[in-house]
């Protein structure tokens, strides 16, 4: 028993010393490079396939990191796109409304029959002065209505609180379209936002771009409110008329 | 054989990890846990041997300067042979497994210490504590291994 512990002491010691002594040798002799070299050559082989796998795992790493930052990117820009759209739309519309105040055709209400009071209205303008059926018409800026019948002489115009009245437009700072629609009594309503998106009051309407006959960006009014939510998930909205629908004499288009 | 399909599927580990990570000493864990495992005391001198071996080539693969590792792994396997022959072997199987735990926490905990030790440096406690986490895994296993085959 003892001797062979001392054999295994012989030969553990004997291992460190020629550790030692190759730790101490090793680093001054030229051959030591050589040798790591060609060890490193010959493990090639066996650890080609971890290198692959490394390379793949790093190369899916890289391309997952670069996805997620390309994915972060396209979302920042999109709200960035989206804030630049909403300046556009906004200066654009002031731009409009400015123009719309210096019009200097004019007309005068000469008709608001009392069974139609929020329906329509007659104008003395015409044909002859250049008036075209769908045309928008404008108090203070504001879209009043549309021509809706033109004589020679004089038009009539359909409110924006008729019930027949419905046109396309815009929340100017969200982006969300609608429609907006008269009542018949004197309300007018956007009707078809998306619920969700709480008061929004005080937020500008103005025509939106897909309308046929209306011009984009021509100024409507103001969110006063909401009127009610519909069971299919839409929100319809009071709004504030711009232009003063009970004291309308004169309007320019 | 065994241990030297442990040492390229460490060194098979170590090259996928970029040598980024602690990877643990599994070709002087396996070592370690044959000498603990065989009853008889045949195979300790031709253990050291490999030790010494293994050492050599993981210290030429990964140190470039031989010497590191062949004498962490030789003094690991001194230390072992030592302590378990301490041992009787009709006691090996019963109450030891705190010892073999120790022995086989201290081929994970040696090797690296002893580049530190010869050539000083700044490796902190987190180095250590992080290569002993990565190998505790592979240390239960052992035991695992161990308790087995010897509990039958």
């Amino acid at each position: 028993m003892d001797s062979r512990k001392s054999i295994e002491w012989v030969h553990g010691l004997t291992a460190l010393i020629l550790g030692l002594f190759l730790l101490g040798v090793s680093s001054g002799l030229g051959i030591t490079k050589s040798i790591v070299d060609l060890w490193a050559a010959l493990l090639f082989i066996p650890e080609y396939p971890a290198a692959m796998l490394r390379d793949i795992y790093l190369d899916w790493r890289s391309w997952s990191r670069d996805r997620d930052n390309l994915r972060a990117e396209v979302i920042k820009l999109r709200a960035e796109n989206a804030d630049l759209r909403r300046e556009l739309s906004k200066i654009t519309n002031e731009q409009i409304l400015e123009l719309s105040k210096q019009n200097t055709n004019s007309a005068r209400v000469n008709l608001r029959a009392p069974m139609s009071w929020w329906n329509e209205i007659r104008i003395d303008r015409g044909s002859q002065d250049g008036l075209n059926l769908g045309m928008p018409i404008f108090q203070d800026g504001y879209l009043v209505g549309r021509v809706s019948n033109v004589s020679l002489m004089s038009s009539w115009v359909e409110l924006i609180t008729s019930s027949s009245f419905m046109i396309p437009a815009v929340i100017e700072d969200t982006r969300e379209l609608g429609v907006v629609a008269g009542d018949g009594e004197g309300n007018v309503l956007l009707k078809f936002i998306p619920a969700g998106h709480g008061l929004l009051s005080g937020m500008k309407v103005s025509t939106a771009m897909i309308g046929e006959q209306l011009a984009p960006g021509l100024p409507i009014g103001t969110i006063s409110g909401q009127a009610g939510n519909s069971a299919d998930g839409y929100t319809t909205y009071k709004i504030s008329p711009g232009a003063n629908l009970t004291r309308v004499y004169t309007v320019s288009y | 054989m065994f241990v030297i399909f442990l040492w390229l599927i460490q060194d098979f580990i170590t090259v996928f990890t970029g040598g980024s990570a602690r990877i643990p000493g599994l070709f002087i864990l396996g070592l370690v846990y044959k000498i603990i495992d065989d009853t008889s005391d045949d195979d300790r001198l031709s253990a050291i041997w490999t030790a010494f071996a293994g050492g050599l080539l993981w210290d030429l693969r990964w140190v470039g300067l031989p010497g590191f590792f062949t004498l962490g792994y030789v003094i690991v396997i001194l230390i072992v042979i030592q302590v378990w022959g301490l041992i009787p072997p009709q006691n090996r199987n019963s109450g030891t497994g705190i010892i073999i735990f120790i022995l086989l926490e201290i081929s994970q905990l040696v090797p690296p210490l002893v580049p530190v030790l010869i050539l000083g440096g700044t490796t902190g406690w987190q180095f250590f504590i992080s290569q002993q986490l990565y190998a505790l895994p592979a240390i239960c296993f052992c035991m695992y291994l161990f308790s087995r085959k010897h509990t039958k």
